[in-house]
């Protein structure tokens, strides 16, 4: 181990991450050529492939660091999107089962094809993001001012993406994909800072949409091309990590300026995906109150990633220095006044989406200053039980009801699958975003109730 | 002659062991395994054929590849792999034929498996001359 390993969590959820071998995983990621400071993990930490489910790691640009595709994984720039909206929970009960039908509808999901944008937008897509299904008439302006990067990751590398990722994107632009991904109606059930709520465009007791998903297909490809890459790269560098699915390369190498590159391009792919599910789900809500998109008032509160590995400027015992700074399963989190931050923001701190389980609770915490994890916090609740295990204590059916008859209505892609995400498979959201806002890796803004489930 | 798998249990993901007999077989029976923990194989019968081909060094590498370009195959044309003959597996390349489904959603039974995964990655022969491998997913 090049630096040491360090967990942020409570008592319990140490307990827990000790139990698979997320611990294990910490450590090896601390062998990582170049790495600083230390491997740190989130609360929401489990146990992934390579590095641990909620791992960062920042390695030093200029002192040999590397690059690592098992450190962003394989869902690029997988991450969450909220919208804001003026109705009430009222306003939602008195047309819950339109909404449901229309998202229902109009969310494509679940196996197999099906996307709400043309596959012939995709070239543009890998290049400039968000803006490119914007310019096609997707989404509003103002959606890039709050979207990480403005909704474009630059240096996006057209040459870098296989045709076999092209083959696997050109049919799921606009599409959620499967497993824990999601659009839930929420109500903000409380605010516990005030200011930031203002300044997020949040009040209690607005309805609002989350959307969880990530690059699709193209990014899964993208990424399994690039490590396989990466094998014999990784001899040429003179690099063994413990672990192959940790291969890795100098970031500043053609092998590491590769992946980047192709990393920036399914990236854009990732915006893109959410900002035309976003702009479908406003469209699902005129429909079902009979009124023009614009006049939901479905503002985007904020759309950031917790699958990506970024360039990033960060003190490092007293210097400043260019860190390469992997996040999977890891949301960054910057506090106030960082430059990067929208103008409006900038007092405040970046907001910081932390979806809970199906069924349970979410939060949207503030970025803070002096974060001691290179800018980052949790980005969930994080996976207790494997989904073998889950499936053997309830079937998908009994989940759906339980579920319906606490008053959250689902929508799965697959009703066989929904065991498999349900509560009881996941830790207590509310104690790890806790962990969050104790460690000081962002602060609590505003906690969020289920309505609606669309499920992937 | 002949193979197994078993599911692997992890907390996010899902993960295969597979047991055969020979080299060809560990390769047949993790196609089967890797399937299986998404669809009921038996209940689906090939109507289609074509071949996979894959180039790389060592044999875990190359079980990689495969497993990778039948994620591929799937979900570009809508197929469930479901029969597999192997024609060869040497430590540089190996080809299959692989027999397919029409994909129906209603037959998923398990997580669609996003990627292939190196982590705990292994292909092996045994003492008693049998072969084992292991391979987590990314789901």
């Amino acid at each position: 181990m090049r630096v040491p390993g360090r967990v942020f969590a409570s008592e319990a959820l140490l307990i827990k991450a000790k139990e698979d071998r997320a611990t294990q995983q910490v450590a090896n990621v601390a062998h990582l050529p170049g790495i600083v400071e230390a491997s740190i993990a989130m609360p929401d930490i489990h146990w992934g492939y390579g590095f641990p489910i909620g791992g960062v790691a920042a390695t030093d640009v200029s002192a040999g660091g590397v690059v690592s595709p098992g450190g962003v994984g394989f869902d690029i720039c997988c991450g969450v999107r909220l919208l804001a909206s003026r109705y009430t929970a009222e306003d939602f009960q008195s047309r819950r089962r339109d909404i449901m039908a229309e998202l229902d509808a109009r969310i494509p999901r679940g196996l197999g094809k099906g996307a709400i944008a043309s596959g012939s937008l995709v070239t543009d897509v890998l290049t400039q993001g968000a803006a490119a299904v914007l310019a096609s008439g997707y989404g509003w302006e103002a959606d890039l001012e709050r979207c990480e990067e403005r909704g474009t990751s630059p240096g996006a590398d057209l040459n870098a993406i296989s045709q076999k990722a092209l083959d696997r994107g050109g049919g799921q632009l606009g599409s959620l994909g499967a497993g824990n991904h999601f659009l839930e109606v929420q109500l903000v059930e409380r605010i516990e800072d005030g200011v930031a709520a203002q300044a997020f465009g949040l009040a209690e007791g607005m309805v609002v949409v989350m959307i969880h998903c990530g690059s699709r297909g193209l990014g899964h490809q993208t990424c399994t091309d690039q490590l396989r890459l990466m094998g014999t790269a990784m001899a040429r560098h003179g690099i063994s990590v413990p672990d192959r699915q940790l291969a890795c390369v100098p970031v500043d190498s053609a092998e590491g300026a590769e992946y980047l590159g192709a990393m920036a391009a399914a990236a854009n792919f990732a915006w893109a995906n959410r900002h035309v599910l976003a702009h479908e789900a406003r469209e699902a809500f005129a429909a079902a109150f009979g009124t023009s998109p614009e006049r939901t008032g479905m503002r985007l509160v904020f759309d950031v990633a917790h699958n990506l590995a970024k360039l990033e400027q960060h003190d490092v015992a007293g210097r400043m220095r260019e860190l390469c700074v992997h996040r999977k399963g890891a949301t960054r989190a910057f506090g106030p006044g960082h430059p990067d931050l929208p103008d409006d923001l900038r007092q405040v701190g970046q907001p910081v989406l932390i979806p809970g389980s199906m069924g349970t609770a979410s939060w949207v915490l503030a970025g803070t200053g002096g974060n001691p994890a290179f800018d980052s916090a949790a980005h969930g609740a994080g996976r207790l039980m494997s989904r073998k295990k889950a499936k053997q204590i309830e079937s998908g059916q009994q989940v759906r009801r339980e579920l319906e008859a606490e008053g959250i209505s689902v929508r799965p892609g697959s009703v066989k699958l929904l065991s498999e995400e349900a509560p009881y498979a996941y830790k207590d959201v509310d104690e790890v975003v806790d962990v969050c806002h104790r460690a000081n890796l962002a602060t609590k803004v505003a906690r969020l109730v289920p309505l609606g489930v669309v499920k992937g | 002659m002949g193979g197994s798998f078993t599911v692997l249990s992890h907390t996010a993901d899902t993960g295969i062991e597979v047991a055969a007999d020979t080299l060809d077989e560990v390769f047949e029976w993790a196609a089967i395994g890797m399937f299986s923990t998404m669809y009921d194989l038996a209940s689906l019968a090939p109507t289609a054929e074509v071949e996979v081909a894959a180039a790389n060094t060592g044999f875990a590498e190359l079980l990689v590849d495969v497993l990778s370009d039948l994620i591929h195959l799937s979900e570009v044309t809508d197929v469930v792999p479901c029969a597999f003959h192997i024609i060869e597996v040497t430590s540089t390349r190996a080809r299959l034929r692989v027999g397919t489904a029409p994909l129906q959603p209603e037959t998923l039974h398990g997580p669609p498996i996003k990627a292939v995964t190196y982590h705990q990655l292994s292909v092996e022969p045994l003492p008693d001359g049998t072969w084992t491998a292991q391979v987590v997913f990314d789901v």
